[in-house]
């Protein structure tokens, strides 16, 4: 037995690897769309780690100057920060999307009630955790936002006890409070997320619906027990997407640092610099918003001034909803267009969260009129509606031998409202950014129906294929392929010698120190991608099958 | 090693180690009972159970190969970690030792210079300043008499009760000698404002011998103001010491020993702006034991670790009126 065999044995012995009680996975779960969960547990830890760093610094009586610090004085302060707000940023998107993929899904269902709940809970604490950790910069924007957050509450008189309780002496520049809760935050996602975890551990991953296509769906022990298991094929794909997450987080706001002179829309979403201090007069001259994932609830603050109501449209309802989700969508279908009334409920909530808070980036503060909110929110409904009475569930049998699903038909649906919805903002609001935003919805939208559009052709013409002749083919592409992967793998690894040798000479502090996160990023990237090619040669079978 | 063959002159490769060796293992599978080779159902799939069989039993990858990519792997993650190395640098907090004193130019909070002619005379207001370290602060004062028009500040010999020794005050500057600055940072204590504060003359009065903190005054406070002839003070809530700001921040009332330091400040009246130059005094952090100052400022500047630099440039910041019931 080679030295490492021996030592790799070592450590799986004393930990019990091959014992773990985690989930065998089916081999063909190997797709990032079963592991969003674990995109969004990457970032967390991403940004727990550099929230820590973060926390070595931070003051929190002096909560902008020591953001300044942090950036100018720190070595590679700037690179840490920003990540560490991107890193909360993919974790919210990531949430989203894992929220959405398996609200499609039906992963809900029984026996996956408390999992779902615990998401919502954690999704709500994710939020607040990013308002309060946004607020800790201290910049006229952070202000501002507190400063709506605090106007809603103290709006609700039996409520205005919380505002010390949440703020302290925020007004004073003092944000002792506003950390401590932020962490306080922070710990209680990672308390929920073990439970989640666990009890995603214990459910096993959903199977496909083509296995089991009712609730409940789960794997049944003796089914699970032949999968492959935890270690070592499911450690090395976490890995690869773990650290492909980490690559994102590190290098895009590093990269965005260098762009300068944005216009105001674009500012919410992609400026990871703090604006100027709230008492400078610096302050006066720029539009104050919301943080982006917060710009929905700006803009719906525009629509009433009944708080009450406010908070109903914006938070109550729709919170309400999703939690009692799993108990009002009681049947055993999993396939979204036999769920066609919950199905059309989740796109609209997708639809409405991304129009309103554009709507909200594009025009901040800007009352609203009762007839514009009709017309702005009908539309997608409408179109809602009407594309869902029309559309059958697919024959499944088709979808196998054609390979679109039904996610990417649901795709192609929500695709297709942005479209219609930017369309409506772009007579709106003419101006650049709305054509662009149309523009690409646009782009998405004939991609999608050329898609779409091959389907519903090849549906007529006769697959006379033998399955035993495609079945070599796909092996021997796969061989090419892996041979590909190989030269790849070793193409990687001299770029990423070079790009480390080149990070060992970048100034820790000052305009060239972001490189440092850029490179960073580039090599975690590149890591994630070495481990998947790996992964794919090693692991990947020539058939998986979705038994 | 491996299987060769002989064509006129060259040898050619047939086989390759790694291809007998992967042979050899798919040999021994099919052989073994837990993982037979079924040859009937062979028969009925066809390659699509062999392609299925040799992947689950024998793995599509030989030996050889699968330990090439794990190095490649393993070198990549290497690779990382050295990049990540310098990065670790974040954890190693910036301590720039100081030398000696900057000449700083004190800006406005807008980032502008300061003018010196704007300055309010007798402000109740806290303005601060970092210098020479940031996490450092001073107080900007411009001093008057009680009816708010500006003092001249002459120089003065100020002593250091816990030592006698004295040093020289230079006196003020601006448009009328009247802008004087010094530590905020009790020399007794320590305490920072807003418990240490300036209090303009209509706030020295038996009035204040029963405000609230960070606002009282001691009655032995009133009385060393009323017997030194001064309208205003400088008084530290911590535990009463009173420093007077219009003799170079000498002590009026104890328990503190040393007067607060002064910064020295210099006054360009072709721009109305102010430089701050040095310090004076006892040390600011005084080395050793029970804060004996070593008499060498520049010295103990030396050993802080308290921040670093504020540079050529440093901001004044106005923290609100401690006298809330104002
Ligand atoms: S610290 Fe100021 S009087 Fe004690």
């Amino acid at each position: 037995m080679s030295l490492s065999k021996r030592v790799s044995n070592w450590f799986s012995e004393r930990l019990g690897l091959n014992d773990l009680p985690f989930f065998k996975t089916p081999d063909y779960m190997y797709h990032v769309n079963e592991w969003l969960g674990a995109l969004v547990a990457a970032s967390f830890i991403y940004t727990v780690i550099s929230g820590l760093i973060l926390l070595l610094y931070y003051n929190a009586a002096a909560g902008y100057q020591s953001t300044e610090t942090i950036i100018n004085q720190i070595p590679y302060g700037s690179v840490v920060l920003y990540s560490h707000l991107y890193g909360s940023y993919a974790m919210i998107i990531l949430a989203y999307v894992h929220m959405f993929r398996n609200y499609f899904a039906g992963a809900y269902k029984k026996p996956r009630e408390l999992l779902w709940i615990l998401g919502v809970l954690m999704l709500v604490l994710t939020l607040g955790a990013s308002f309060l950790g946004y607020s800790l910069i201290g910049d006229a924007l952070a202000v501002s936002a507190v400063d709506v957050g605090a106007g809603i509450i103290t709006s609700i008189p039996q409520l205005s006890f919380l505002i010390p309780i949440i703020f302290g002496n925020y007004d004073t520049g003092d944000y002792t409070r506003v950390l401590a809760l932020h962490i306080i935050l922070v710990a209680l996602i990672g308390l929920l997320f073990v439970f989640h975890f666990f009890l995603a551990e214990s459910y096993g991953m959903m199977p496909s619906r083509k296995v089991k296509p009712k609730a409940p769906a789960v794997y049944t022990k003796e089914e699970w027990s032949k999968f492959n298991p935890w270690w070592p094929r499911n450690f090395v794909y976490m890995s690869s997407l773990i650290f492909m997450t980490w690559g994102f987080i590190l290098a895009i706001p590093n990269a965005l640092a260098y762009l300068n002179g944005l216009p105001q829309y674009f500012n919410p979403f992609m400026n990871p610099k703090p604006a100027p201090p709230p008492n400078s007069p610096a302050a006066a001259h720029i539009t104050t918003y919301p943080p982006w994932f917060f710009l929905f609830l700006y803009k719906i603050a525009d629509f009433t001034s009944d708080v009450v109501v406010f908070l109903m449209i914006g938070v109550i309802i729709p919170l309400v909803y999703l939690i009692i989700l799993p108990f009002i969508d009681r049947s055993d279908e999993l396939h979204p267009l036999r769920r066609k009334v919950f199905t059309g409920i989740g796109i609209l909530m997708i639809t409405y969260l991304i129009q309103t808070s554009l709507w909200g980036d594009l025009a901040p503060g800007v009352e609203v009129s009762v007839k514009d909110q009709v017309v702005a929110y009908l539309i997608p409904a409408i179109i809602v509606a009407l594309g869902l009475t029309f559309i059958k569930p697919m024959n499944d049998q088709m979808k196998l031998t054609r390979g679109i699903s039904p996610m990417t038909g649901i795709l192609f649906v929500i695709v297709s409202l942005l479209f219609a919805g930017s369309v409506v903002q772009l007579i709106d609001y003419p101006n650049l950014f709305t054509f662009a935003i149309t523009a690409f919805m646009g782009s998405l939208f004939f991609l999608g129906s050329k898609t779409m559009g091959k389907l519903v052709l090849s549906q007529r013409i006769p697959n006379n294929a033998v399955p035993e002749v495609k079945t070599a083919e796909v092996s021997a592409s796969n061989e090419t392929k892996k041979k590909f992967a190989e030269i790849l793998m070793s193409v990687l690894f001299i770029l990423v010698v070079i790009i480390v040798a080149q990070m060992w000479t970048i100034p820790p502090t000052g305009y060239a120190s972001n490189l440092f996160g850029v490179d960073l990023g580039l090599v975690f990237l590149m890591l994630g991608e070495v481990i998947s090619l790996y992964h794919y040669v090693v692991y990947k079978k020539p058939i998986e099958k979705e038994e | 090693m491996g299987l060769k063959i002989r064509l006129g002159n060259g040898e050619r490769r047939v086989l390759k180690s790694s291809d007998l060796y992967f042979i050899q293992k798919l040999l021994k599978t099919m052989r073994n009972p837990k993982t037979r080779f079924d040859s009937r159902e062979f028969l009925e799939k066809g390659q699509d159970y062999l392609f299925n069989y040799v992947g689950k039993n024998v793995g599509g990858i030989d030996e050889g190969r699968r330990n090439f990519l794990k190095g490649i792997v393993i070198g990549v993650a290497a690779a990382t970690v050295v990049g990540v190395i310098p990065g670790l640098r974040v954890l190693v907090p910036p301590v720039e030792q100081v030398s000696g004193f900057p000449k700083s130019l004190l800006l406005d909070s807008s980032g502008n210079p300061l003018k010196a002619s704007s300055i309010p005379v007798n402000s109740p207001i806290i303005t601060l300043y970092e210098y020479p370290l940031t996490g450092e602060p001073n107080f900007l004062l411009n001093l008057g008499d009680k009816n708010g028009n500006p003092v001249s500040i002459s120089p003065v010999e100020v002593v250091v009760p816990q030592t006698g020794k004295t040093y020289k005050f230079p006196g003020g500057v601006g448009p009328n000698n009247s802008i004087v600055s010094y530590s905020a940072i009790c020399q007794h204590l320590g305490c920072t404002p807003p418990y240490i504060h300036f209090y303009p003359p209509n706030y020295v009065g038996p009035s204040q011998l029963t405000a609230p903190e960070p606002d009282t005054l001691t009655a032995q406070a009133l009385l060393a103001a009323k017997q030194a002839d001064i309208p205003a003070l400088i008084h530290c809530d911590c535990h009463g010491s009173t420093y007077d700001p219009y003799k170079g921040g000498a002590v009026l009332t104890g328990p503190t020993q040393r007067p607060l330091p002064t910064v020295l400040l210099e006054y360009d009246s072709s721009t109305d702006y102010l430089y701050a130059i040095g310090a004076l005094g006892v040390a600011t952090y005084p080395e050793g034991a029970d804060g004996v100052p070593s008499q060498d400022p520049t010295k103990d500047l030396d050993t802080s670790q308290y921040g670093s630099s504020v540079g050529d440039k440093t901001q004044v910041q106005a923290s609100t009126n401690p006298f809330s019931g104002s």
